[in-house]
């Protein structure tokens, strides 16, 4: 990366950690996870046992929508308030300038979950704060495929408030409906679908990816078995394949998109 | 030539010719104004000398060398947009600060610029609290960062008080004065007129006129006004002066009040002053007005 996408990076970290609404929910994640660890250390062992669950169920939630309120107006902010013009009249490739603001807001989304999980293993006890750790890892590559959907969204629309609204139904779909989606499909086909189909569909979500690589990490294959994934649960290949198509995918979109295009 | 010379510029969005064959020179040491209606393709060519559009076809020289649209040319570029809107989240200096960085500026240059514009003051203030023309003076002060040597204005005297106006103009003549380059679009010709060089009238994505003031005025081929002041005289000797200008045949003659207007073309004007001279104590003073560029844009406007 050259001097202006290391510039941009730093720019797009300084200016996302400064957006009132990421602040708001980074705070609010950061007090939901810190309660949630506190119950779990307060309370009976079998109880104790789904801090886990419900940290993952708060950060499936939550951490999507930091990411995609992080990145929705990564293009169209700039285009609207006229100053992608003046950011790609400087010397750098288009292409740079999608890669320094995927990296810069990466960044800030970090800081977000850091913030989030951080606050909560202040408060736990030692096996909370065991499960904490297990939780960062998956938890990034979560909000960063978001982060790389709403980069995509912002390229592709013209108007932020576009943007805005298409990123609130990604976020509902994704997040809410998507598992309803296949349950209704399973209905509709009257239990037709395979077991594996099943699980490549759900493990096509980045929510329902996390959901089920959590589940097996904190539960146990014994819940997958018992929820009829057992059979579809993807190897750690295929689970870091899955994970880097979410996250580099749309953002490879966007800079094609982006570089492609005859009028900035 | 010393200087920037695009030629053939041409620019299509499907069935629309943006820009067609749009040629024009800005040498070291001057200032261009792009001047044309909504449309007529003023923020396509700068956006195409920026690397913004892509032509179907141009060629750029600079001191009579080609030169591709690419970092380097981008490099020596600085851009005021038209109607810039900075994230409100940072500070004047903070935004200055990652511009410095992008362009490999001295952080020192940050509050010399800052002080250029006159914004030394509100530096560490978040740009949400700024007014419109602050705003504008910081986006002049991020296009002047790093001392260009192509000064590209997009609307520059938009949303600015009279502060701004001066700081614009000190910057244009600073430009001129160090022998570096400005090309400015605006639609507020009487504004910009009288600190630019030269004009470029661009209407459907053609180059309609180009040249200085003196130039369009020629090419719009518009009477100058011509008023004179008859003070005491009498009537009689008013009117006998108006019958010898209307012998002369030349022009518009009309007594308004206790003036005389006459509308003849600029070469005329001598001749003219020769004939009141030989009526001594009529006239008391002669005031000439030429056609202002506003006219003179209308009638190139209506002509072309």
């Amino acid at each position: 990366m050259g001097r202006v996408g290391r510039a941009l990076v730093w720019h797009e970290l300084l200016e996302r950690t400064r957006d009132r609404w990421v602040l708001v929910i980074s705070v609010l994640f950061a007090l939901l996870a810190s309660g949630v660890g506190l119950y779990g250390r307060s309370a009976e062992a079998e109880v104790a046992k789904l801090t886990g669950p419900s940290l993952v169920t708060l950060a499936s939630l939550l951490v999507p929508l930091v990411a995609l309120v992080l990145s929705h107006d990564a293009i169209v902010g700039e285009r609207e308030r006229n100053t992608l013009g003046l950011l790609l009249s400087l010397p750098v490739g288009r292409f740079e300038v999608v890669a320094a603001k995927l990296l810069g807001r990466s960044l800030a989304l970090c800081a977000a979950v850091a913030l989030g999980l951080g606050a909560a293993m202040l408060v736990s006890d030692p096996a909370g704060v065991r499960t904490l750790l297990a939780l960062m890892g998956p938890t990034l590559l979560l909000g960063l495929a978001f982060l790389s959907i709403g980069l995509l969204i912002s390229t592709v629309t013209r108007r932020q408030v576009s943007a805005a609204s298409i990123v609130v139904v990604v976020w509902f779909s994704l997040v809410f409906f998507y598992d309803l989606g296949v349950l209704g499909l399973l209905v509709i086909t009257d239990g037709g679908l395979s077991q594996s189909a099943v699980s490549a569909l759900v493990v096509g979500n980045p929510a329902g990816l996390y959901r089920v690589q959590m589940m097996h990490t904190f539960a146990g294959p014994e819940v997958l078995k018992d929820l009829g994934l057992s059979t579809g649960l993807p190897g750690r290949a295929t689970t870091w394949l899955l994970w880097g198509s979410w996250l580099l995918v749309p953002a490879v979109i966007s800079g094609a998109l982006l570089s492609r295009s005859k009028v900035a | 030539m010393r200087g920037l010379q695009a030629r053939g510029v041409s620019v299509r969005f499907g069935r629309l010719q943006a820009l067609d064959d749009v040629s024009l020179s800005v040498e070291e040491g001057r200032a261009v104004m792009l001047v044309g209606p909504n449309g007529a393709g003023k923020s396509t060519f700068i956006k195409v000398l920026l690397g913004l559009v892509r032509p179907d076809f141009a060629v750029f020289e600079v001191n009579g060398k080609r030169v591709a649209i690419d970092n380097d040319w981008k490099a020596r570029i600085g851009y005021l947009p038209e109607r810039v809107a900075f994230s409100e989240n940072l500070t004047g200096q903070q935004l200055l600060r990652f511009f410095a960085s992008a362009r490999g500026v001295a952080r020192s240059r940050v509050q010399a610029v800052l002080d250029r514009v006159g914004l030394i003051h509100a530096a560490r203030r978040a740009i949400r609290g700024y007014s419109r023309g602050m705003r504008q003076r910081l986006g002049l002060g991020v296009a002047i960062l790093s001392q260009p040597d192509l000064l590209v204005l997009d609307e520059p005297t938009s949303g600015l008080d009279q502060e701004g106006l001066s700081v614009l103009w000190s910057v244009i003549t600073e430009w001129r004065e160090a022998g570096r380059m400005v090309l400015a679009s605006t639609h507020d010709l009487a504004l910009m007129e009288r600190r630019m060089d030269e004009i470029c009238v661009l209407r459907d994505g053609r180059v309609i006129a180009h040249g200085t003031a003196e130039d369009l005025r020629r090419i719009a081929s518009l009477p100058h006004r011509i008023w004179l002041e008859v003070g005491q005289a009498t009537d009689a000797k008013v009117e006998l002066l108006c019958q010898a200008m209307r012998t002369w045949g030349k022009g518009r003659i009309e007594r308004v009040g206790d003036r005389i207007l006459a509308e003849v073309a600029s070469d005329e004007t001598l001749e003219l002053v020769e004939i009141q001279s030989g009526f001594p104590g009529v006239v008391r003073g002669i005031r000439v007005e030429e056609p202002t560029l506003d006219v003179v844009y209308d009638k190139l406007m209506g002509a072309a």
